[in-house]
């Protein structure tokens, strides 16, 4: 090429390079273990962990397609419910299968990451073919077509015999854990901050910032934006795999448009680009309804405000969004991540820039 | 002046020279009833320092536009080192070496000016696609999702090609004088620094035609005698074809070799800036042939 070769510097870092990749993943995976065996809480503590765990999984997850590349799409509760319906129908049709070279619980452990693939890879596939002719299209058109997608898949659900119509699958083995979410949980968050810090990721920041020169300047636009929406896809489904494996029935109603913008909420309020943002804001807004549920118990309005508190969340979401759109329309943390904004609060190494 | 009476000759295909980097051949494009661009001929060769003038609305960004493949042309062709390019999109025409800048500046405005540059130069590693059979983009599409494992599972691969990558936008942000500002957000930067950047930005793509349309506006007398100067280094350090359009007649004259003049997209003139400066139809474009009539005609 025309400027001369340039030498290419060396990793300025202790960690080899070849070990720079999993070395996340070998800190984690004892670490979660750990967490694993010393959990001792409820049954409802356990569950809500999960349900954590699963939104921070769609939250983060989404968050590539809409923070990101800055394409919106409203329909990510299709996508969950795909892998919910394939990892819990691939479960159901393994009920009876046994590894016989593992303990038992092992063998159900196999058999429930081979069903999660399933159900992930099915909700990516389907990611790709809503994607492809659909993101040639920009702006509301993508929303109009997810939020069509979505509709769709819980209609069909709604009347195909082997997922039980309205009814729903019940009698999914439920080898699900809060150890298996969070580990699901800390493979999103780390294949995001991944992505985002990679040239794939740059390449989808300036689709976001202008498609126009991205496209000027040699990035394939609509293939990366399919690829992320992929990417974003399989990890939708991942979760409604996992949230499968831990609450008694899925039915149709579980993967409502109400749930797509739930998870909408959460990007948004996290801030449209960040990734912590996004779990910060998925755990809050998973433990709001709790806590106002305690809340009003604790008032003693017993049998009327607290339990329509699920009635009442939507509203208060509004409310929040509303507030929030006045006060700060970037969201908490705007584009930046946890540690980016802890500083502010934190006596921490000082960023030098005039 | 009565030597306009015949008509602008087109561009003279030589067999013998080597293929031009790009090349316009009787391009004309219309938006329903407008006739943007009538028979546009143009060729730029290695080393060429071309200008592209006319007044408002005379079709330069349009002529832009479709030599980078924003717009289809209705007729005629274009050629980038004689491979027909028209239907393609504008990123596969950026892979075979025609960078761009905007008029109105289009930086990644969060992104740091580092990493506006290394988007380019990320581009450029990319696969060639151009339109193949479905197998080869199969397997074009499969090693597009074999690199983002690369990237999730950051194999040693991957990170030598990092490195490489913010080497030669380092390298590129000092070639324009911008390294003290690598980690500064685009749209924190001074207007002339963004247009700058902008151009290091289309380096960084590895081109060998840059197309920069109107890099002097909004730049003080200081700053476009700088930008005269930078546009002829970078031709000869990055061995470029260069068209510029520009409305700073100064600029253009002082640094084009060769001018072409559009109104209503036709061309009404081409040569060297002295020819263009002293055409009839030329000064009629801009200065209305009432200008002709009081000063007799003479320029």
């Amino acid at each position: 090429m025309q400027s001369p070769a340039l030498p290419v510097p060396e990793a300025p870092s202790l960690v080899p390079p070849a070990l720079r990749g999993i070395l996340p993943l070998l800190i984690a995976i004892p670490t979660l273990a750990l967490f694993h065996w010393s959990l001792t809480g409820s049954d409802f503590a356990t569950y809500l962990l999960s349900v954590v765990g699963v939104n921070i999984i769609l939250a983060v997850s989404l968050n590539i397609v809409n923070g990101m590349t800055g394409q919106f799409s409203i329909g990510h509760a299709g996508f969950m419910a795909v892998g919910a319906y394939i990892a819990g129908y691939t479960s159901l049709q393994l009920k009876e299968v046994a590894l016989s070279f593992l303990p038992v619980s092992a063998s159900d452990q196999v058999l429930f990451m081979l069903a999660l693939l399933v159900g992930g890879v099915a909700a990516a596939l389907c990611g790709f073919l809503v994607g492809l002719p659909s993101l040639r299209l920009r702006g509301d058109y993508l929303a109009i077509v997810t939020l069509g997608f979505g509709e769709i898949i819980r209609v069909f659900v709604q009347n195909t015999d082997a997922f039980g119509r309205a009814l729903g699958l019940s009698g999914i083995p439920q080898y699900s854990s809060p150890g298996m979410v969070f580990f699901w949980v800390f493979l999103v968050v780390l294949a995001a901050r991944r992505l985002a810090g990679s040239s794939h990721g740059r390449s989808l920041w300036a689709i976001r910032e202008d498609e126009v020169a991205a496209e000027a300047m040699g990035v394939d636009t609509t293939g990366y934006k399919v690829r992320a929406f992929v990417f974003s896809s399989f990890f939708a489904g991942i979760a409604g795999g996992l949230f499968a494996h831990f609450v008694p029935i899925i039915n149709p109603g579980s993967f409502t448009f109400v749930r797509s913008m739930e998870i909408v909420v959460m990007v948004v309020l996290g801030g449209l680009g960040s990734t912590t943002g996004a779990v910060v804001a998925a755990i809050f807004l998973t433990l709001l309804p709790e806590g106002m549920r305690s809340l009003f118990g604790a008032l003693g309005t017993e049998g009327s405000l607290a339990q329509r508190v699920d009635q009442i969340r939507m509203p208060i979401y509004g409310l929040l969004l509303v507030v929030l759109m006045l006060s700060r329309p970037q969201g908490l943390f705007g584009t930046k991540e946890l540690w980016d904004v802890l500083p502010r609060w934190l006596p921490r190494k000082r960023r030098g820039l005039a | 002046m009565s030597a306009n009476a015949q008509p602008v000759t087109p561009v003279t295909l030589d067999t013998k020279a080597p293929p031009a980097l790009l090349r316009a051949d009787g391009v004309s494009i219309q938006f329903g009833g407008l006739k943007a661009l009538t028979d546009f001929h143009l060729s730029i060769q290695q080393g060429d320092l071309l200008g592209l003038i006319g007044p408002n609305g005379a079709g330069k960004s349009t002529a832009f536009n479709v030599l980078t493949g924003v717009y289809q042309p209705s007729q005629g062709q274009v050629l980038v080192r004689d491979t027909k390019v028209n239907g393609r999109k504008p990123h596969q025409i950026n892979l075979l070496g025609v960078a761009r800048t905007f008029q109105n500046i289009r930086l990644f405005r969060a992104l740091t000016a580092l990493d506006n540059v290394k988007v380019a130069c990320r581009a450029q590693t990319a696969l060639h696609q151009s339109r193949l059979g479905l197998g080869a983009k199969l397997v074009n599409a499969g090693h597009n999702y074999a690199d983002w494992w690369k990237a999730l599972l950051l194999t040693p691969s991957f990170q030598r090609e990092e490195r490489r990558l913010t080497a030669q936008a380092e390298h590129l942000l000092e070639v324009m004088g911008l390294s003290h500002r690598r980690d500064e957000e685009a749209r924190n930067l001074p207007y002339g620094e963004q247009r700058r950047l902008e151009i290091a930005r289309a380096l960084g793509s590895q081109p060998r035609v840059l197309l920069l349309d109107e890099p002097a506006a909004g730049m003080n007398t200081r700053e476009k005698a700088d930008l005269m100067v930078l546009i002829r280094k970078l031709r000869d350090d990055f061995k470029l074809g260069v068209l510029v359009i520009e409305h700073d007649m100064k600029l253009v004259m002082g640094i084009c070799e060769q001018i072409t003049v559009l109104d209503h997209g036709e061309t009404i003139a081409r040569g060297a800036p002295a020819e263009v400066r002293s055409d009839r139809k030329v000064i009629e474009a801009y200065l209305g042939d009432s200008y002709l009539e009081s000063h007799g005609g003479a320029a």
